[in-house]
């Protein structure tokens, strides 16, 4: 056991163990399979490989914030991962060391959606996507930094502070799953839980350089995990490579009846697993999207070296696409508008009193929201009040409707359609927090498979000059994560 | 359509929120813009094709889920651990102001 070492964490010092191991292990070069197999081989133990990745986050933490707590139970994690290899018990995933989005609840622990109105909320009872990983033994090193309420696209709306990109500090790493993706791609977790409600898994991962997947609606439970859009929420996995992602999602995924969404497991089978190996591309949503030029070059190279290794690439015309964000824009605020009615200053976190009970949830919300959650609250109240819900919501809902099936139907033809996953790259802090359009827009290419429900990939695609990652999205038809899997892992050859 | 500020205060006032007019001043704009955005979607609408697609999975697998109305854990059983996260408790209850 080795020396405590104190480091800083949104200013709370923390005592971790030290790293006097000696070891030296390539954090970079590790993935979960070849993880588990030095686990076994004994190259180093699950205590040496946790201790490595504290170093790099007493090191790191402080300048990139991905981390707004490493959590205090991380030995007795440890302690029961060994165990299991000892009793032999252990799966691929036990001993792996994982970051956890601040709005996924690990009982006993701090879950805050990184809001103030959340304050030091602590977790009765685990997700369950956090009991089934636990049961496999893996290791939640801490929670991570977010968008407040997973509101945002560059994790500078948090109450804890901004997310610096590890690729390039002075740089978004996407959002709202910034601190997870933040923890993987600067080598302070193996893998990471995110969630996503339209592109808060993929787009942070295409800034980050890594593969995130957001998995078909009803596919993952989101039972304890703090809602946002309830018709579009979902929980995906983030890591360095397709293999990665697979695992964690096969680890996650499976019916659960405290999530009325859940899809029954003998639905999910899929008889036929056989593909058309045929892409599609749809062109007039790409060229309506705002696409970067540098972005746009890597898209047709990669497009190519698809085509190289057997693809068929095929245009495909789905004239409702290009509404997708708009509807997105419609129904996440009405349906954050009625999830937020919850936050009051009663029953959680932070509250501001008042001289009667009105004055106390005004002034609660007031405070305990952020200026962006705010804006969206008010924008979901007006969608929804007398006079404007038929104009919007009711409207958007029928254009979803027309959308999805659009999207199914173009399936006839092809496996997956795929675009980039984000029009243009990495941005600088800032660029983007006084323009919300232009923040919203971020997600465009997102939007069409949260509203369609069904599963998106995005991977790495190639770099820059200068060493900033461009990243290609395959979406597949609902329950197809498998056709993700299998392109996916061909195109991570190609790159 | 221009929001206007007393637009902005009506809706802080339905969702319970207090906002500087500092911002309600700049949220009107922000909604202008926004409303224009997502008002494309009064375009498609116009097609009329409404009737959900059976054969498409996505529209079937969600239904309601109804189970009997009975309690599922005992009484009390996780009374504690809720009260305490809230801010103001007493004898096991949410403390709030006088209402009446």
């Amino acid at each position: 056991m080795g020396l405590y070492v104190k480091i800083r964490l949104n200013n709370k010092i923390i005592n971790i163990k030290n790293f006097s191991t000696g070891m030296n292990i390539n954090l970079k070069e590790l993935n979960i399979e070849k993880t588990h197999e030095h686990f076994k081989n004994g190259d180093f133990t699950i205590r040496e490989l946790v201790d490595e990745y504290l170093k790099v986050i007493s090191e790191k933490n402080k300048r990139i914030n991905a981390y707004l707590e490493i959590y205090k139970d991380i030995d007795e994690q440890i302690n029961k991962a060994e165990e299991m290899f000892k009793n032999g018990t252990a799966t691929v995933l036990t001993g792996i060391p994982f970051s956890l989005k601040d709005n996924i609840l690990f009982e006993g622990h701090i879950a805050s959606a990184s809001s103030k109105i959340l304050g030091n909320h602590v977790a009765n009872y685990d997700a369950f996507v956090v009991k089934k990983l636990r049961e496999q033994g893996v290791i939640f090193l801490g929670r991570t930094n977010m968008d407040e309420f997973a509101m945002g696209s560059s994790t500078e709306t948090s109450a804890y502070g901004i997310t610096r990109n590890p690729l390039n500090e002075e740089l978004v790493p996407g959002g709202s799953s910034g601190g997870p993706a933040a923890s993987v791609a600067g080598d302070m977790a193996l893998v990471a839980l995110g969630t996503e409600t339209c592109g808060s898994v993929r787009q942070p991962s295409a800034f980050c350089g890594l593969v995130g997947l957001k998995p078909t609606y009803g596919g993952v439970s989101r039972s304890g995990v703090i809602s946002m859009g309830s018709s579009l929420d979902q929980v995906g996995p983030m890591g360095k490579s397709v293999n990665d992602v697979e695992i964690v999602f096969n680890a996650t995924k499976g019916f659960d009846e405290k999530d009325s969404t859940s899809i029954p497991d003998d639905k999910r089978e899929i008889k036929d697993k056989s593909i058309k190996r045929k892409i599609g591309v749809p062109r007039s949503f790409l060229n309506g999207g705002g696409l970067d030029n540098e972005v746009l070059k890597n898209f047709e190279e990669s497009c190519d070296k698809l085509k190289k290794a057997g693809y068929e690439i095929i245009d495909i015309d789905l004239p409702s696409m290009k509404y997708s964000l708009a509807v997105y824009y419609i129904l996440m605020p009405a349906e954050v508008s009625s999830n937020l009615a919850r936050y009051d200053g009663i029953r959680y976190g932070e509250k501001v009193d008042g001289n009667n009970l009105l004055e106390v949830y005004r002034k609660s919300r007031g405070v305990g929201f952020g200026k962006e959650t705010r804006r969206r609250v008010l924008l979901g109240t007006y969608i929804l009040s007398h006079g404007y819900y038929d104009a919007y919501y009711n409207t958007a809902l029928k254009v979803r409707q027309i959308i999805k099936d659009e999207i199914f139907n173009s399936f006839k033809d092809i496996d997956v359609f795929i675009t980039p996953a984000v029009p243009f790259l990495p941005f600088k802090l800032g660029e983007k927090m006084n323009d919300p359009i232009a923040m919203y827009l971020c997600d465009i290419f997102s939007a069409p498979a949260n509203l369609a429900d069904i599963p998106s990939i995005a991977i790495p695609s190639g770099f820059t000059s200068n060493g900033l990652p461009f990243s290609i999205q395959f979406t597949a038809p609902f329950l197809r994560e498998d056709i993700l899997f299998t392109i996916g892992k061909d195109f991570e050859k190609l790159v | 359509m221009t929001m206007k500020l007393e637009d902005i205060k009506k809706l802080a006032d339905l969702a319970r929120i207090d906002i500087s007019e500092e911002e309600m001043t700049g949220l009107a704009k922000d909604f202008d813009a926004i409303l224009a955005y997502v008002g494309q979607v009064q375009e498609v609408s116009k097609l009329g094709k409404n009737e959900a697609l059976h054969e498409n999975p996505s529209n079937y697998f969600l239904q309601n889920v109804m189970r009997e109305d009975v309690a599922t854990n005992k009484a009390g059983e996780f009374t504690e651990k809720i009260l305490a996260n809230a801010p103001d408790t007493q004898d096991g209850y949410l403390k709030v102001k006088q209402i009446m």
